[in-house]
């Protein structure tokens, strides 16, 4: 099988990094799990140029119709709304079906396979078919915290948003020490539109959480 | 862009999908009453009230804080719909008032919820204990009890269980059903054939002169203790004008008509003059004595003893919840503030484990009554501490429209929270001047003053902290009180806000 080297699509990247390389078990409770997704499928959008992220709204930017299925799909929906948006409703209603919805896409480019049923109630669960390839996300995280680099923006916002939805603990694992400063360093070099989504993401989880609903 | 006009038909799609996801007001209504823990007050806080207290007034002085907790909430409510995080006292005194007061406040809420919190254990040790001595054949020490449930909340506040939805509900439905049956039975049988309603008279509140009103109002607000956590949900809920409002006020009348209704079936039951000394001999046995029959006060026990757990658990949550908040927020320390797997704030519910374990300990080591001392005391401490937020948050629900009335009417922004602000206050006043009535203490004893303390204590570290954030820590500062959203906050720089 060709090695898989990745999508190169963040809400793929922050999928397989909340859940388990191996078994597909998600780390987050779905609610959070949903928000990080959510937001990492605004911020593909926003870095491919086709939205703005404003402190009161989203505005769509270009839009022309992305190569990508799922991205087309939510930028669909933001032009099918009559009133723009801020980016705390689209987090909660993107969060609704992202997580699903990013899976079908990573099963699609051969990331994720469906387990198969024999292993009893856990079947039908998303597992990665190639352990390996599914912890590349992580690996991502800690070279783009590398301060000794220059900034990567993909990493740099995959760390931000994993950061957000709670995956800090992951993450923790194998980053070095002081790696919280190096990651808030990172997100403090982000262009504006994206610290708002970061910042906006984590609100979300926060408060979800706060609000007994995580 | 015609893609954009001829999509117009689809207008709001966002909107209803959201609003299916929102909860209404039965929901709302039942994450209040788990907090609010029906039996807990009905078979541990009324009859330790009336045995510590030696006061009869207690169903009166229901009903007259619920009038007064409506009349705050008029001003509660309606701040909700205008800030962030409005689910914590300290919110709202912190965008009212200032922040300096507000990390003030936050330590004192912080404070009485673990009071009130670890204070269960308390009753869930003896109340275990008596169960299993007369069912089980088991005879152990309270405290073995509480530790056994201790180690129960602790498991399942790091497995981030809360008690929720179905088994909540067939909980509470079931703890309601069996106080009213007791209730109803309890006036059907009163001592000497007559219906007495005296310690339903106002007049019964100042019985024992004026000072008595401050601490029965204090007895009664524990009862209540809960119905603030409505706003918590404002985020969530399906109108956000109607059902937080709604919920609350309902709460407040359902809770007003149980406690005052079951307290004042004690009375009647075992005679006005005798109800306390009652009290004294049966505990929590006064409820389950009020049925006479085997069957209801057997479920009453039981009953008694899941509602405890449930009110320990849900406490357990509401501190860790005020711990995380604060640690995002970097007030306290940002380790209070992470979560580990599957989102769970492991270091926040470690610590209020670690609180509960420390106190439960002591309690043991010093031979302390655990109903007494531990449960009434520690809870009646928490619920003084909930009357000194409520107080303050009246105030700055006047101070936050003085700035900008932002629509509300003169009642909702300045008539309602007045009042309820002169009457807390006074009620603040009258319990710290009365404690030692309030704990059944002897005049001069320690505790009268020492509990209350605590309270100025963590008031003025607050302040300093408060002042120590404003100075060095400008950031910081910027987000206190902003809870979930203190990460956005902190995005505009602190010069460029307009709010104190």
């Amino acid at each position: 099988m060709a090695r898989l080297t990745g999508t190169g699509r963040l809400a793929d990247d922050l999928y397989l990094i909340a859940h388990h390389e191996v078994s597909g078990k998600p780390l987050l409770q779905p609610r959070a799990a949903g928000l990080g997704l959510a937001g990492a499928l605004l911020a593909e959008l926003l870095l491919s140029g086709r939205i703005q992220i404003g402190p009161d709204r989203v505005a769509v930017a270009d839009p022309a119709p992305p190569e990508d299925a799922l991205a087309g799909s939510v930028l669909g929906q933001m032009l099918g709304e009559a009133e723009p948006h801020d980016a705390a409703t689209w987090l909660l209603y993107l969060a609704r079906t992202a997580a699903a919805d990013v899976a079908g896409r990573l099963a699609q480019s051969g990331y994720l396979t469906r387990a198969s049923a024999r292993r009893g109630w856990r079947g039908g669960r998303w597992v990665p078919v190639d352990a390996e390839c599914a912890f590349v996300p992580v690996a991502r995280v800690k070279s783009a915290l590398d301060p000794s680099r220059e900034l990567n923006v993909h990493g740099a916002a995959l760390a931000g948003l994993a950061a957000a939805c709670g995956l800090g603990s992951r993450l923790a694992l194998y980053l070095p020490p002081k790696a919280d400063r190096a990651l808030s360093e990172a997100v403090r070099r982000l262009d504006p539109g994206l610290r708002e989504l970061i910042a906006r993401t984590q609100a979300a989880v926060d408060s979800a959480l706060l609000s007994h609903r995580v | 862009m015609s893609r954009t006009q001829t999509a117009r038909g689809k207008a709001g799609s966002v909107s209803r999908a959201l609003a299916r996801d929102r909860l209404g007001v039965p929901a709302v209504v039942f994450f209040v009453l788990a907090g609010v823990a029906p039996l807990t007050v009905a078979a541990g806080v009324i009859p330790t009230a009336y045995q510590t207290t030696g006061l009869t007034g207690i169903p009166a002085a229901f009903i007259v804080i619920a009038l007064i907790l409506a009349l705050f909430a008029v001003g509660y409510v309606a701040m909700t719909r205008h800030i962030t995080n409005s689910g914590a006292f300290y919110a709202f005194v912190s965008r009212g008032i200032g922040r300096v007061i507000g990390v003030a406040a936050a330590l004192v809420a912080l404070l009485s919820y673990t009071f009130l919190q670890v204070g269960l254990y308390g009753a869930l040790g003896p109340a275990a204990q008596s169960e299993a001595a007369a069912h089980l054949g088991v005879h152990a020490a309270w405290w073995k009890w509480a530790l056994g449930a201790w180690a129960i909340v602790t498991v399942l506040g790091l497995l981030r269980v809360d008690i929720t939805g179905r088994v909540l509900g067939v909980l509470l439905s079931a703890e309601i059903t069996v106080i009213f049956a007791e209730a109803i039975t309890g006036l059907a049988h009163p001592a000497g054939g007559d219906l007495s309603f005296a310690t339903l008279s106002p007049a019964r509140l100042t019985s024992a002169g004026f000072g008595t009103f401050g601490v029965l109002a204090v007895v009664a607000v524990l009862g209540f203790v809960g119905f603030e956590q409505a706003p918590v949900l404002a985020e969530e809920a399906r109108h956000a004008r109607r059902t937080i409002p709604v919920a609350t006020y309902f709460a407040l009348g359902m809770i007003a008509v149980v406690y005052a209704g079951v307290s004042w079936a004690m009375a009647v039951h075992n005679g006005d003059g005798h109800v306390v000394a009652a009290a004294g001999q049966q505990g929590p046995g006064l409820l389950f004595g009020l049925g006479g029959s085997g069957v209801l006060d057997q479920a009453a026990q039981w009953l008694f003893l899941t509602s405890l757990f449930a009110a320990a658990l849900a406490f357990h949550n509401v501190v860790w919840r005020y711990m995380y908040a604060l640690g995002r927020e970097s007030v306290l320390p940002a380790a209070l503030g992470r979560t580990g797997g599957n989102n769970i704030p492991k270091t926040a519910s470690l610590v209020q484990s670690a609180t509960g374990l420390a106190v439960i300990v002591a309690y043991a080591a010093g031979g302390w009554a655990p109903m007494t001392h531990l449960f009434f005391w520690l809870g009646t401490t928490g619920g003084f501490g909930i009357m000194i937020l409520l107080a303050l948050t009246a105030i700055a629900v006047i101070t936050f429209f003085a700035r900008d009335g932002r629509g509300e009417s003169a009642w909702r922004r300045l008539i309602a929270p007045g009042l309820a602000a002169l009457l807390l206050a006074g009620i603040v006043v009258l319990a710290a001047t009365h404690y030692d009535t309030l704990l059944g203490v002897a005049p001069g004893d320690q505790v009268g003053w020492l509990l209350p303390a605590s309270y100025a204590l963590v008031a003025v570290i607050g302040l300093a902290w408060g002042l120590i954030l404003r100075i060095w820590r400008p950031r910081v500062y910027a987000g206190i009180g902003l809870g979930a959203h203190a990460v956005t906050g902190q995005l505009t720089p602190p010069s460029e806000r307009s709010q104190p």
